[in-house]
């Protein structure tokens, strides 16, 4: 079958390519491997993994009626490239038609770089455990903490950065300025994990936390909840009916504040922001989003002090991705040893081989497996 | 080859390769659970005294959480050092692993990807085998911001110089979701604000109706409605400015003018066919069977593509949408129902009458539609009648045809009604963003008022200063059984198997203990209430099986953990949670002792009776 594809190409030249008709390239779409659809329906066809290779063959031919010029020249690419994948170097690929995806192909996959993609092992080079190194902390640390003294602030830092640190930090400073502090989590899970940690470091005797029917040590000077109970707290206190000591809280603490956006809970992270006493800083930990800076100008507008906001979405160990094919064998994700930020289609030629492999194996019938 | 790799194979890679200590995150817990027991007879056997340091690490932890002294997992962790961590498990197990993990005994952790977020453990490596998780009900793709929370794991400062994001593929992948969100931006966050009962009480406890506008507009979402209002705005202006050389002309709105005498004239030449038009509940559907609407037919239900006249039909005809992507014709008598939901739709002038991307979104659109979708109440105003024929008539007196400033009209009547149209619509548009949060606080309002909760004057009744106290889930379901009385007299494990059916928004199936009779008529009453109110509030799940569970618990003091997990086929973490989220609800019904004394006695009684076991072990 992959024959017949090819030497239908070999005969065709070129420039016919772009006056086929829709018969001819429905016939050429139905002689493809499904992977191959697939990848051709990358950016073209909603969500085209759910569908099978006869509606696959049909939404590509509806999408071509706007840019067909765009699909056959993608289509013949691809076709080239796994030609010469399988059968790379040899005789055959001469007779191909020369492939110039480029120009005519707006979005499709990307040529082969001439630059070398990393070995394996440039890949693993590096790996090991640091020698131990003094603590400083990293300059947004240090000007988180500094804001902190003036104004609201929201961090927005990639996870693994050390937000904890500040945290901490910013609570030691408040507590010595004998004020109190109120940490939320959005899972009580987690707020027990603080507790551990906040009881080690501050002592046990400094650390609360507060569930719907218990308090432990509830008058402590910091108080680890849930930002639901925190919420139901501030509403008591606008009612006059005050459990815990509001007038003396310096700093709130909202850990994991993307949770900004959880379609059934995020009310609660606004319903708390809205009613946080003024008197009191907040400081919003959030993992990296796209928009820290709407949640900072909204602060901004709702409270009485600038908002500060301090990102940066570099990670501070750097990541490095890899495939791990069903065989076991083990490729570099992408064709750069580090992460080829904005370059999705960067893979690494190999892993690229070796997932289409996948894809068509495992895939026999065109039948989704969802 | 496999669909997927061997567990055994991968920890084996990862070993071999100094990729450990990993975390892998699988598609489902029963995935976790089967990779571990591919370890039962494989000969991955830790050093003595490896197991050895797991031991003492476990004992110590122990100490503080004696529920998992004589866990079944505990021996194989120790020999193979893998664990896995999920929602399946109780607390104080995943805290045993996610301290084993941190203290670096463990080489591996399976774990669940819908818990990426609650899993506080890093490691050097993460491993991905999935491309979407299940939502609800269904799956969807990761968004690069879950990508990268699932990323962010890898690599722990201080131990690591690097970490590793491996993926490694399933049927279940689609490698360009994981490729983007590998190296993409992660997506803006949207507000999610939505106005509950509680919230309405309580904002209208602590402050006047006439500031709780402005309260309401220090949210996240109106911030954001605003920004769209803004774009809006500035669209507008540059309206304005585009709509300059169509001021007033001889008649100072000849736009709306011109519009009648077009209108009329075309009328008169069709008047003799005005026969043929629809009934008035025929025509007052019509408005509404615009692209994109959703609609019942004789057979499963469509989206409309387009709307228009034939020549030999007597009727209006659709083109629809069906599902498998079949496009149909069809009178519009032919349409049983029109639905409360549209979808955007880019139409265009050629078949299938909408561009491709918005026909493939659409034709999954439908695939995916609920199997319910509320009906669209449409009004049937008998008033909508043809253009008098007084103004027919008349058409010879209109000024136009004898205006000098008709041909410019004329000339220009297309553009400047178009832009008119947009400035209307840009206007409606930015009011509606303006006022909906208000217009929502404002339905609400009124059911409370209905029901009694609120004063017309939108104070607190004696009902509404207790009921404000209920935040919870089905807060309205809550305080109406309270008022019913539903509960006096009810024993506290009566009340605790209420809530828990109240609580347990989980349809996962499973089996369970017989209920009694006193909670199952009480259960039927509440199941009559939360269906009266469906119109106000979404009823809860309501599950029998899993308050006779809770029932079992609080009733039989003498019934251990151990007995409980053996009346049920749930998971012990789930039984966890249901008791956890039964405690919240009870504790909210605890709130209520000053105004149903009895009511709080029995709510705390039942708190102490759960807090046993297991359950006094965490906060
Ligand atoms: N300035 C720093 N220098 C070295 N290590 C740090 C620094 N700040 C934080 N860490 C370490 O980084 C790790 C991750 O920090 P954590 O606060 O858990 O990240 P986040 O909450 O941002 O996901 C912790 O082990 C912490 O001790």
């Amino acid at each position: 079958m992959r024959d017949t594809a090819v030497s239908r190409f070999a005969r065709v030249p070129p420039v016919s390519l772009f006056a086929m008709t829709t018969d001819e390239l429905e016939t050429l779409l139905a002689q493809q491997p499904v992977a191959l659809l697939h990848r051709l329906a990358r950016g073209r066809v909603h969500r085209h993994f759910r569908a099978g290779k006869r509606r696959l063959i049909e939404l590509l031919l509806q999408h071509s009626s706007q840019n067909r010029a765009g699909l056959e020249s993608d289509l013949q690419t691809l076709i080239g490239e796994r030609h010469s994948q399988s059968e790379s170097g040899s005789s055959s690929v001469h007779h191909l038609p020369a492939i110039t995806p480029k120009k005519a192909s707006p979005r499709g996959t990307e040529p082969e770089s001439a630059e070398t993609a990393i070995s394996l092992s440039g890949w693993l080079e590096g790996l090991g455990v640091p020698s131990p190194q003094p603590f400083v902390p990293d300059s947004w640390q240090n000007e988180a903490l500094s804001a902190l003294n003036e104004t609201d602030v929201v961090i927005s830092v990639p996870t693994g950065s050390g937000k904890t640190y500040v945290a901490v930090e910013a609570a030691r400073r408040a507590m010595e300025d004998n004020r109190t502090v109120i940490y939320t989590s959005p899972l009580k899970a987690l707020s027990n994990t603080k507790y551990t940690e906040f009881s080690r470091i501050f002592g046990p005797d400094t650390v609360g936390i507060l569930t719907g029917d218990r308090q432990e040590n509830g008058q402590a000077p910091l108080l680890i909840m849930t930002t639901e109970i925190l919420r139901n707290l501030l509403y008591d206190a606008a009612s006059g009916e005050i459990d815990v000591r509001l007038d003396t809280l310096g700093l709130v603490i909202l850990d994991e504040s993307q949770y900004l956006a959880d379609p059934e809970r995020g009310v609660v992270w606004e319903e708390t922001i809205i009613f946080c006493p003024s008197q009191a800083r907040l400081l919003l930990l959030s993992a990296s989003i796209g928009n820290p800076q709407d949640i900072a100008d909204w602060l901004t507008s709702i409270r009485s002090t600038v908002c500060r906001l301090v990102r940066h979405s570099k990670r501070t160990v750097p990541l490095r991705a890899g495939y791990l094919h069903p065989n076991g064998k083990l490729t570099p994700l992408f064709r750069t040893l580090g992460i080829p930020y904005g370059h999705p289609t960067h893979l690494h030629p190999e892993t690229k081989r070796l997932f289409l492999e996948y894809e068509e194996e495992t895939l026999p019938s065109g039948r989704p497996r969802r | 080859m496999p669909p997927s790799i061997h567990p055994v194979d991968l920890i084996t890679a990862l070993r071999q390769k100094h990729l450990t200590p990993a975390i892998v995150f699988l598609t489902s817990r029963r995935a976790c659970d089967e990779a571990m027991e591919t370890f039962d007879h494989a000969d991955l056997v830790l050093p003595p005294a490896r197991q050895e340091a797991i031991a003492v690490a476990l004992e110590r932890i122990t100490v503080q959480h004696p529920s998992i002294a004589e866990h079944p997992l505990i021996p194989l962790v120790r020999r193979i050092g893998i664990a896995a961590h999920h929602a399946g498990h109780l607390p104080s197990w995943k805290i045993a692993i996610e301290e084993l993990m941190r203290q670096g005994h463990l080489d591996a952790v399976f774990a669940t990807t819908t818990l990426a977020a609650g899993v506080d453990f890093p490691a050097r490596t993460v491993v991905i085998t999935q491309s979407s998780i299940r939502k609800s009900r269904d799956f969807t793709d990761l968004t690069i911001g879950e990508v990268q929370q699932i990323a962010g794991r890898a690599g722990r400062r201080g131990k690591d110089h690097v970490g590793f994001a491996i993926v490694t593929p399933s049927p279940y992948i689609d490698l360009a979701v994981l490729t983007k969100g590998l190296t993409g931006q992660p997506e803006a966050i949207n507000s999610q604000f939505t106005i509950s009962y509680p919230m309405v009480l309580n904002l209208l406890k602590a402050h006047p109706h006439e500031q709780i506008q402005g309260i309401l507009a220090k949210s996240f979402a109106q911030f954001q409605l605003n920004q769209r209002a803004e774009l809006l705005e500035q669209k507008l202006d540059a309206l304005h400015v585009q709509m300059e050389p169509f001021g007033p002309r001889v008649c100072t709105d000849w736009i709306t003018q011109w519009h009648t005498f077009d209108h009329a004239r075309r009328h008169r030449h069709m008047r003799h066919q005005t026969h043929r038009s629809e009934s008035p509940e025929i025509s007052a559907r019509l408005p509404f069977l615009t692209p994109g609407r959703v609609v019942g037919l004789g057979r499963g239900r469509g989206i409309v593509l387009r709307q228009y006249r034939s020549k030999g039909q007597k009727n209006s005809m659709l083109t629809v949408l069906r599902p498998d992507s079949a496009v149909t014709e069809c009178p519009v008598t032919g349409v049983k129902e029109v639905y409360d939901r549209t979808y955007d739709c880019a139409e265009t002038p050629t078949y299938p009458w909408c561009s491709t991307d918005t026909f493939d979104r659409l034709s999954h659109q439908l695939e995916e539609l609920p199997s319910h979708v509320p009906v669209l109440p449409i009004l049937v105003s008998l008033g909508i009648e043809p253009l008098p024929d007084a103004i027919v008539q008349s058409l010879g007196d209109f000024p136009c045809p004898t205006c000098p400033s008709r041909p410019a009209c004329q000339k220009d009547f297309a553009t400047a009604s178009r832009l008119r149209q947009e400035q209307q619509r840009h206007t409606k548009s930015i009011q509606a963003l303006r006022t909906s949060l208000w217009h929502r606080f404002q339905e609400r309002v009124e059911v409370l008022q209905q029901f009694g909760y609120l004063t017309p004057a939108t104070q607190l009744t004696i009902d509404g200063e207790w009921a404000r106290l209920i935040r919870i889930d089905h807060s309205l379901l809550i305080t109406e059984l309270i008022r019913a009385e539903a509960f006096t007299g009810a024993d506290p494990s009566l009340l605790a198997g209420v809530l828990a059916s109240l609580a347990h928004d989980d349809d996962r199936p499973g089996a369970f203990p017989r209920i009694s009779p006193g909670l199952s008529s009480l259960l039927g009453q509440v199941r009559k209430l939360a269906e009266s109110l469906s119109p106000y509030e979404d009823p809860p799940l309501l599950r029998a099986d899993v308050a006779a569970l809770v029932e079992r618990w609080v009733a039989d003091p003498t019934l251990t953990w151990i007995g409980l997990c053996r009346l049920t086929t749930m998971a012990e973490g789930d039984i966890y949670r249901l008791l956890a989220r039964t405690l919240e609800f009870l504790s909210q019904v605890q709130t209520l002792k000053v105004t149903h004394p009895g009511l709080a006695e029995s709510a705390s009684q039942a708190i102490t009776l759960i807090r046993r076991g297991v359950l006094e072990e965490l906060p």
